[in-house]
C-alpha cells in the first residue's frame, strides 16, 4: 500500500512518516509467539482492577436503587414535567447508542478499507460497541412507565391479537437496536474465536481451560476453517457498514419524524451518523489510551495508530461541526419565525450553557488535532477524549430539552430539572458499562492476536530481502515505540 | 483416520513440503498456521468459500420477510390515514433492511460453521497446541503403505517433530 513517508536523504534528519495507516509496523514485536505472550500478560488481574471494578459495580448498584425508587413511585421521580416528557434517559440512550457506533467503524468500515491502523484497537472498540449498545437498550425500558411491558414492541403472535404499528419510528428503533446488538455481538465472538482458541492452547487451569474449549468452539487453525472464517468476516464487516449508518440514522428518525423546531430536518439523519462516530471516538481514546499504559501495550498500539486515530477523530469533528452551523443556516434561511425562534433561544436563550458546552467541546477543541504534536501526545488526547465525551453528551441533550422545552406557542413553554434518580441512573449507566467492560479485558484478549500476528512478519528460513523497500522509509524508533 | 502430522516454524518450508506432497500424490492435506497466509492459499488452491452463498439465502429470505412481517401487520390492523394505501414500502425499508442484515448475518455465521465443521467436541486427530501459537503444521492423511514417504518428505524440508496418528 501507498505510503507518504518521506525518501531518505544524506542532509536531512529523520522524519515521523506523516501518514502511518498504510504500511503498519510494529518494529518492536519480533514473532508470533511474542504476541501471545503479550496480549496474555495483560489477562492477569491486578490490585487497580479490582479496585476499578468495585467502582463500577458500586456505580451499578446506586442506579439499580434509582430506579428500584422510580418504579415504586412512577415516572414523576424522574424529573419529567409537561412539556419535557423527554429528558436524561433519551439523552443517554442518544449517547451510548451513538458510542458504540465507534467500535463498528474501526472494527468493519476501516477493515473494508484495509486501514493498518485499525489491527490494535479495534478488538477493544468492539467491545465498546457490544456493551454500549447493551448500555444504551436499556434506556427505552428504564423510559417505560411499566417496563415489564417493553417486549410488547416486539412483532410476536399474541392473545391480545395486537401487533406494533409498522409506520412507528419507535418501532423502526427496536429491529435497528435489536439488529445491531444482535449483529455486533455475532461479529464480536466470531472475530474471539480463533483468540480464544489461543488461550485454549496456552491456559494450565484446568477449569479455565475446559471454559475456553467450549468457547472456541474447537477451532484448530486449519486452512478450511481460516478460508470460510476470513469470508465470513468478510460478509459481516459488509453487512455492519450499512447497518451502523442505518442505525443511528433510524434513531435521528425519533426525532426528525416530529414536528417540533429543532427536530423536523433532512440533515438529521447524517448529522446523527457523524455525531455518533466523532462521540465513538472519543470513547476509544478514553478506553485505549489507559489500557495502553496500564498493559504495557505501548509498543503494539503505537503512537502511530493513534496519530492515525486522532485524524479521524477532527475530520469527525470537522463534519458535526459543519452539521451545527448547517443547521443555523436552514433556520435562518426557512423564513420559519418558530424555527429561528428556537435556534436562538438554544444559543442565546434559556439553554445557552448546554449549547455552548456543545460547540466548544465538539467544534472548538477538536480543533487542536491539526497540531501533529498534539496528536501524538497521549495525555492531550486522553484529556479532550473526556471533553468530548461530555460535549457529545450535551448535544443530544441540546437536541432533547430545547427544543421540546421551548415548542410553536408561548402557553407550551417550559423547562427541565433532571432529579436525582437521573443523575442516579446516569451513573449506574456507566456502571454497567466499565463493569462489563473490565470483566472483558481480563477474560478476552484485549487485542486481536490472529490479527496482530498477521503484521508480524513469519520466520522463514530463506529471509527475503526487503532492505530495498525499508531504504525507501523513515522509520522513526520513538514514533512507533511511544514517544508520549 | 490415520495420517501424519508434522509441525514447522518458518512458512517457507512449510509451503515446500505441501508442494512436494502434492507432487508426490498426497491430496488429502490439511495446514494449520496461526494466523491466515496468502502463501498457503496459493499453495492449496482451495475454490472460494461457500460462505456467500448463504449470506445470499439469508440476505434474500431476510429482506421478504422484513416486508412481508410489515405488510402483514398493516392489513391485519388498517390505520387508513388520509386515504394513503394501508401498507406503505417506504417505511417499510427500514424494517426489510435491517432484518436483511439481521438473517443475512447469522447465516453467515451458520454458513461458516458449518463449512468449517464447528463446533467441534474434540480435537479429533491432527492437531497440536503450538499450531496456534507460532508454528505451522501440516496433516496428511495417509495410510501405513505411504506414511513412511509423508513423513519423509516432511523430515526433508525440515519439520521440527514428524509424527504418526489415528
Amino acid at each position: 500500500m501507498a505510503t507518504m513517508a518521506h525518501p531518505r536523504r544524506d542532509d536531512d534528519r529523520p522524519r515521523r512518516p506523516n501518514i502511518p495507516t498504510a504500511s503498519n509496523r510494529l518494529p518492536s514485536v519480533r514473532d508470533y509467539e511474542q504476541v501471545d505472550r503479550d496480549v496474555i500478560a495483560t489477562l492477569r488481574p491486578t490490585l487497580g482492577w479490582f479496585a476499578l471494578l468495585g467502582i463500577a459495580i458500586l456505580c451499578l448498584f446506586i442506579g439499580i436503587g434509582a430506579w428500584t425508587y422510580q418504579i415504586y413511585e412512577g415516572l414523576g421521580a424522574a424529573g419529567y414535567h409537561p412539556p419535557t416528557m423527554w429528558g436524561v434517559y433519551i439523552v443517554s440512550f442518544v449517547f451510548w447508542v451513538g458510542i458504540g457506533h465507534a467500535g463498528t467503524l474501526i472494527s468493519a468500515i476501516l477493515y473494508l478499507f484495509r486501514a493498518g491502523f485499525r489491527t490494535t484497537i479495534y478488538r477493544a472498540a468492539e467491545a465498546m460497541t457490544v456493551f454500549a449498545v447493551m448500555t444504551a437498550g436499556l434506556f427505552p425500558i428504564l423510559h417505560l412507565g411499566r417496563p415489564w411491558k417493553f417486549f410488547w414492541l416486539i412483532p410476536y403472535p399474541n392473545w391480545r391479537l395486537i401487533w406494533p404499528n409498522p409506520k412507528s419510528p419507535l418501532v423502526w428503533d427496536v429491529f435497528a437496536i435489536l439488529t445491531y446488538l444482535t449483529v455486533s455481538a455475532t461479529f464480536f465472538y466470531v472475530g474471539l474465536i480463533p483468540d480464544i482458541a489461543v488461550l485454549r492452547d496456552q491456559e494450565t487451569n484446568p477449569v479455565r481451560k475446559r471454559i475456553f474449549s467450549v468457547l472456541a468452539l474447537g477451532w484448530r487453525n486449519s486452512d478450511r476453517e481460516w478460508r470460510h472464517f476470513t469470508r465470513a468476516y468478510l460478509f459481516l464487516a459488509a453487512f455492519a457498514t450499512p447497518l451502523v449508518l442505518s442505525v443511528h440514522s433510524v434513531v435521528s428518525f425519533d426525532f426528525a419524524m416530529a414536528l417540533t423546531p429543532g427536530w423536523h430536518a433532512t440533515i438529521f439523519p447524517p448529522y446523527f451518523v457523524a455525531g455518533a462516530i466523532f462521540s465513538g471516538i472519543g470513547m476509544v481514546f478514553t478506553i485505549i489510551i489507559p489500557i495502553r499504559k496500564f498493559f504495557r501495550l505501548e509498543h503494539m498500539v503505537t503512537i502511530n495508530d493513534l496519530d492515525a486515530a486522532a485524524k479521524l477523530c477532527l475530520f469527525t469533528s470537522s463534519v458535526v461541526g459543519l452539521a451545527y452551523l448547517t443547521e443555523f443556516q436552514v433556520a435562518w434561511m426557512s423564513g420559519n419565525a418558530v424555527e429561528q425562534e428556537y435556534f436562538w433561544n438554544r444559543v442565546f436563550g434559556q439553554w445557552w450553557w448546554a449549547a455552548w458546552i456543545m460547540l466548544i467541546c465538539n467544534m472548538v477543541l477538536p480543533l487542536s488535532l491539526f497540531s501533529q504534536k498534539l496528536r501524538r501526545n497521549t495525555t492531550w488526547l486522553f484529556i479532550l477524549s473526556i471533553f468530548i465525551n461530555i460535549g457529545m453528551w450535551f448535544e443530544r441533550f441540546v437536541i432533547v430539552v430545547p427544543s421540546l422545552s421551548h415548542e410553536f406557542e408561548p402557553w407550551q413553554w417550559g423547562t427541565y430539572r433532571p432529579t436525582w434518580v437521573d443523575y442516579s441512573i446516569l451513573l449506574g449507566s456507566f456502571g454497567w458499562f466499565f463493569m462489563w467492560f473490565l470483566l472483558f479485558i481480563k477474560q478476552m484478549p484485549v487485542m486481536a492476536i490472529s490479527e496482530v500476528k498477521e503484521i508480524v512478519p513469519p520466520k522463514r528460513r530463506v529471509q527475503e530481502d526487503h532492505s530495498h523497500d525499508l531504504d525507501a522509509l523513515v522509520i522513526d524508533p520513538g514514533a512507533t515505540m511511544g514517544d508520549d | 483416520m490415520q495420517g501424519v502430522l508434522a509441525a514447522f516454524a518458518e512458512i517457507d518450508s512449510t509451503v515446500e513440503a505441501v508442494q512436494d506432497l502434492r507432487k508426490k500424490n498426497f491430496s488429502d492435506i490439511t495446514v494449520f498456521t496461526p494466523t491466515p497466509r496468502h502463501e498457503f492459499e496459493e499453495v492449496l488452491a482451495d475454490p472460494p468459500s461457500n460462505v456467500r452463498r448463504f449470506t445470499l439465502i439469508g440476505g434474500l429470505l431476510g429482506v421478504t420477510f422484513g416486508y412481508w412481517i410489515a405488510i402483514w401487520i398493516s392489513d391485519y390492523w388498517p390505520i387508513v390515514v388520509g386515504g394513503k394505501p394501508v401498507a406503505s414500502w417506504v417505511p417499510y425499508t427500514i424494517i426489510g433492511f435491517e432484518i436483511m442484515v439481521l438473517f443475512g448475518s447469522l447465516s453467515t455465521v451458520f454458513g461458516m460453521f458449518a463449512l468449517s465443521r464447528i463446533p467441534r467436541l474434540t480435537m479429533t486427530v491432527g492437531y497440536d497446541p503450538r499450531f496456534s501459537h507460532g508454528d505451522y503444521g501440516i496433516w496428511v492423511v495417509a495410510g501405513p503403505d505411504r506414511a513412511g514417504e509423508a513423513a519423509e518428505v516432511l523430515r526433508r524440508h525440515g519439520a521440527l517433530e514428524v509424527r504418526n496418528e489415528r
